[in-house]
């Protein structure tokens, strides 16, 4: 399957005026297209913290440790603010615990529905077209190296740059005229229900907008030439029945080959072009296997300066520096697929190398630095008495850092050792892939967006995330809509620029049970309509088993828990989760709840061991001592407990939970029987 | 609960609150009595007038129409249902004039008229008077009726028991000081939903917890420490924790303080509004059970407002639920889930989120709709009772058919 995005190892701290607070401290997780994964967990587990750093807005005194976030290719923890503007919003998206906040007060609705799109519709196009000319040159490059001469490149170029903004052109109308035609029907649902209830005034608007919309998806590719949908919406509301069948018939109609329309109207020949792409690709693909060789030589040579307990930070730098501008030379830009090793390897070395080199007391004040914190952590532990659990809070975590280095050279040796990219099979592949990737960018570049066209668009998806009268709400303020409808609005501007990933904190946390079933089955359809892929952040884990298709139990930082939704609520193996799953009353609990004692540890100074250890009444003699490693309990479950060792005495379950997992077992089979 | 036994400790009457000029009618005609030991909940979605009840029930608003009692005692007295009585005999009487002097009436029968309707009209005015005066006054008149309630009590007791009474007297003369000390309405004491927002930042948290006590007059300091401390200890915290500002504490041990503050004055009524809904699972049930533990150890009656399901089921004996305003069922907590009748309910209850992924994924959501749930155009509904216990918002027709789904099981 698909990875969408991939968290490795990740480590964030906080600078605080106590010293480096832990928040993070080694998640990784990865989420596959389509897919839910929920995180569930205490307040100040740092869930939220995760989903912050994936969209890069952590807080300003926040310190990446190590770890990397890839998203398409690129790590989203080294991106500038300018390429993070590009995603944010576009392509990841955001749905807040607080609906009210997260609105403007004093700006209309609409203005922040549109807002968006506007801004992103100019930046969008400008960037297409930058990228679009950057892989026409280096096509072009590569095709003269490849040996197609006599001008016969530039002609290539220029052709296909020309088809495939004609292409676009074609698709981004036929897009939009879809998608008036959906709305079209939309509103042929709305006056069947108004002509039911023989409201007139709703009837007269809805066939306003049904004509109005008609009027507006009138495209080539799309409707019939005859003009019969018009005399049909002339006719309303008698036909309406035979309009909306019409309609649908249409909306069932497969999208034509623009680019095969572009090429018999204009000239040209797809067959053709992929041919000497897969020749220039071809070239390329060996040039570049032989740099990667040599690169992969390089960082063979200065592995050894990376194994010792303590680095020399100069030779270090200068070997990183060597090493990053080999691995830079050996990445091919002309194909689509990038290796994520590839990619992100120069930025995480220099910046590893950077946070090593800056954690070393270097000069007399950092020696005087680091000694008096260590005096005032050992004076804090002697008051504060629990000596033993606690390690030392450094501002950088030397060990870690040097790490992150050497997974990320083994990384990429791995894949540059075998030299060349592509094997003779994948190549036509790629070709395709690329003159796909063409056609995307040549779509985005004729992806005008007017005002008029944002606010078509947004009351579309007002009515898809279900609010009434969207033309009247359009206008109104945060204030006048309920909490339920505030937070209906947030999801509607998260979906506006179709990311493939959103990331809900806590979206339902404020609204109560009838409004949180509502936007959970909202949150579900969006997925299902557009194929998103949803981090799902949350403590209630019943709405978890609604919506997840995999979880993620964190606590104190680390991931303790991972698995299927079925093997985390039906075979939970961590302490922490059956905690979790007993505290919360369902509807036939009676008897005391089993309360987890306590509060979180403070990470300012991260206990030894199990962080769960001193609130977990199962604890082990080894969890105050030694860290848990991960048990695997299935290929896609494991939980990071002492419990599961071989040599730990067996422990049950609490009652409570056992009890429910047996009732829910049972009522399940029920189901099952009543069925047959 | 044997409930013939029991005292009714809050009695709510066709309860009504309106704001604004328009009469926006947050709560519309809400009856229900609380006894005396149990915890009765209220749910509803948010904006259907929950708050708004347990608020008028402890005189934050001047309630519009209604009776609240309150240990025999009217607290609250709203004047609206007499004046809409009179303007309704006022519009009656002129038409009746109207009618007669199309008839050619005398005057005789037109004059007797306007004597009923001014005698009617005097009639509620007193009535009136009697709701302002009570409204106001609830206190003094509590104080005034229980001085002699006890005053009667002691009486007989030393008469049946001569030679104890020094002791009897002295008893009697302490419970006397501990009624004049407090007020009425301070029994009832009310918990809040957000914990952050509801303790005063630049308090310490002695200052928090005793401010109920200074505010009622009590000037003896190492009383007040004293007792802070015992609240302290009750709800779960350490006597140290009185220095501290509530900043320095979790959510949870912050609701905690909330919970102490309130019980500091002896209450026998707890409002707690959406006390645990701003809370993290874990710390949910921590104060789940801290007040399950303070209701078997102080005997508090609790009004449990919340629109959590789960925890309303848990934590209740009975359960109100309200939309848009109305009361529309009421019965046991069990029986109300067992056999939901009111839609509303049903849809209630059926968007409950289960901690079981297979269930969950199956869950069908009933959807209400006021409009097309009920057929009000004959019969306008009542709330009645259609099982010992059970009440339901419905009329006649509606009746039949709930007697029958609850005849069917």
């Amino acid at each position: 399957m698909d990875k969408k995005i991939e968290v490795r190892d990740l480590h964030i701290s906080f600078r605080t005026q106590n010293g480096a607070l832990r928040a993070i401290r080694g998640v990784d997780f990865a989420v596959e297209k389509g897919e839910t994964l929920a995180i569930v967990g205490e307040s100040g587990s740092g869930k939220s913290v995760t989903a912050k750093a994936i969209l890069g807005i952590l807080a300003g005194n926040s310190i990446v440790e190590s770890g990397e976030i890839i998203y398409d290719g690129m790590d989203l923890l080294k991106l500038t603010e300018n390429e993070f503007n590009e995603l944010r919003g576009n392509r990841i998206s955001m749905v807040y615990q607080d609906p009210l906040s997260s609105l403007d007060p004093i700006m209309k609705i609409g203005k922040q529905m549109t807002e968006a799109s506007l801004v992103n519709g100019k930046a969008n196009r400008k960037r297409s077209k930058k990228l679009f000319s950057a892989k026409r040159k280096v096509l072009e490059t590569a095709m003269k190296a490849a040996g197609i001469g006599n001008g016969e490149a530039e002609q290539l170029g220029k052709e296909l740059t020309e088809r495939i903004g004609q292409a676009g052109n074609y698709r981004v109308s036929y897009a939009r005229a879809k998608e008036y035609l959906e709305g079209a029907e939309y509103s042929c649902g709305q006056l069947n229900v108004a002509l039911k209830k023989q409201d007139a005034q709703q009837i007269k608007e809805q066939t306003g907008f049904l004509k109005d919309r008609l009027k507006k998806a009138a495209n080539p590719f799309l409707l019939p030439k005859d003009g019969s949908l018009e005399k049909l919406a002339e006719g309303l509301p008698d036909t309406l029945p035979k309009l909306r069948e019409q309609i649908e018939e249409l909306l069932k109609r497969e999208e034509p080959d623009f680019l095969a329309y572009a090429c018999k109207e204009h000239g040209g020949d797809p067959e053709k072009w992929r041919d000497t792409i897969a020749k220039a690709l071809a070239y390329n693909n060996q040039v570049y296997g032989a740099k990667r060789q040599e690169a992969a030589e390089v960082i063979r040579k200065n592995l050894p300066l990376f194994e010792k307990e303590r680095l020399d930070v100069k030779a270090c730098q200068n070997a990183v520096n060597a090493m990053s501008k080999a691995a830079e030379a050996g990445i091919d830009p002309l194909p689509v697929t990038k290796s994520a090793a590839a990619c992100t390897f120069s930025t995480t070395m220099r910046h590893s190398m950077e946070r090593y080199a800056h954690g070393i007391p270097g000069n007399e004040k950092e020696l005087r630095r680091e000694k008096r914190d260590t005096e005032k952590y050992k004076r804090d532990l002697k008051r504060k008495g629990d000596a033993p659990k606690v390690v030392p809070a450094m501002l950088v975590d030397l060990e870690l850092t040097r790490k992150t280095m050497l997974r990320a050279m083994n990384d990429l040796l791995a894949e540059y050792s075998g030299g060349q990219v592509f094997t003779a099979q994948e190549l036509e592949a790629e070709a395709l892939r690329l003159l796909a990737w063409l056609g995307e960018q040549g779509d985005a570049m004729a992806n005008e967006v007017s005002k008029e066209y944002a606010h078509d668009k947004a009351i579309r998806i007002m009515e898809e995330v279900g609010i009434s009268e969207p033309e009247k709400r359009f206008e109104q303020y945060p204030f006048e809509f309920s909490g339920g409808m505030r937070q209906r609005i947030v999801i509607a501007i998260a979906v506006a620029a179709n990311p493939d990933l959103l990331i809900c904190d806590e979206p339902t946390t404020a609204l109560d049970v009838t409004i949180q079933s509502q936007i959970l089955e909202l949150i579900n359809s969006l997925k299902r309509k557009r194929s998103l892929t949803v981090i799902f952040i949350t403590h209630d884990l019943g709405v978890v088993a609604n919506m997840a298709d995999r979880v993620a139990v964190m606590y104190a930082g680390k991931l303790v828990e991972y698995g299927t939704v079925d093997e985390v609520f039906y075979e939970p193996a961590h302490p922490y989760t059956w905690a979790l799953l007993s505290s919360m009353p369902d509807l036939e609990t009676s008897g005391r709840l089993e309360a987890i004692p306590g509060t979180p540890p403070n990470l300012i100074y991260p206990p030894k061991g199990d962080a769960f250890a001193a609130r977990n009444k199962y604890a082990l003699a080894v969890d105050f001592e030694k860290e848990p490693p991960r048990f695997a309990l299935s290929e896609t479950h494991w939980a990071a407990t002492w419990l599961l060792h071989p040599k730990a005495p067996k422990v049950e379950m609490p009652e409570i939970v056992s009890e429910r997992i047996r009732r829910m077992k049972k009522q399940e089979e029920a189901l099952k029987n009543g069925q047959k | 609960m044997d409930r013939n036994n029991t005292e009714v400790l809050l009695k709510v009457e066709h309860l009504r609150q309106y704001f604004g000029k328009e009469d926006f009618k947050a709560v519309d005609d809400v009856s229900f009595s609380i006894y005396k030991g149990e915890v009765f909940g209220l749910v509803g979605e948010s904006g259907c007038g929950k708050t708004t009840t347990g608020r008028s029930i402890i005189k934050l608003y001047n309630c519009t129409g209604g009776n609240v009692w309150f240990k025999g005692q009217r607290i609250c007295a709203g004047t609206r249902d007499y004046t809409d009585a009179m303007n309704r005999k006022k519009a009656e009487t002129k038409e009746k004039i109207a009618q007669l002097k199309a008839q050619g009436g005398s005057e005789e029968q037109i004059a007797a008229l306007k004597r009923e309707q001014s005698e009617f009209l005097a009639e509620q005015k007193l009535k009136a008077e009697q709701a302002k005066d009570d409204q106001k006054n609830c206190d003094k008149k509590y104080r005034v009726r229980r001085e002699k309630e006890l005053e009667q009590e002691y009486a007989a007791k030393i008469a049946a028991d001569p030679g104890q009474k020094k002791e009897y007297e002295e008893a009697l003369h302490k419970e006397l000081k501990e009624l004049h000390r407090g007020s009425l309405v301070t029994q009832i004491q009310m918990i809040y939903q957000d914990p952050v927002a509801s303790l005063d930042p630049r308090m310490t948290v002695r200052e928090i917890i005793a401010e109920g006590l200074v505010i009622s007059g009590v000037r003896d300091k190492a009383y007040i420490s004293r007792k802070v401390n015992e609240m302290l200890e009750i709800v779960g915290l350490l006597p140290e924790h009185a220095n501290r500002y509530p900043h320095e504490f979790s959510g949870g041990q912050r609701q905690r303080i909330g919970i102490a503050r309130a019980l500091i004055v002896n209450p026998s009524l707890l409002i707690a509004d959406e006390p645990v809904s701003a809370l993290d699972v874990s710390i949910q049930a921590q104060v789940i059970n801290l007040l399950n533990d303070l209701r078997d150890k102080m005997g508090l009656t609790i009004l449990f407002i919340a629109h959590d399901l789960s925890v309303v089921k848990y934590f209740s004996d009975r359960i109100g639920v309200m939309y848009f305003g109305k009361m529309v069922e009421l019965a046991d907590s069990e029986e109300l889930f067992r056999h939901p009748l009111h839609p509303y309910t049903k849809s209630l209850l059926s968007a409950i989120p289960v901690p079981d992924p297979h269930m969950e994924k199956q869950r069908v959501r009933i959807r209400y709709n006021p409009v097309l749930d009920h057929d009000y155009s004959k019969e306008e509904p009542t709330f009645c009772e259609i099982a010992p216990g059970h009440f339901v918002r419905c009329n006649g027709e509606e009746r039949k058919r709930y007697l029958e789904e609850l005849a069917n099981g």
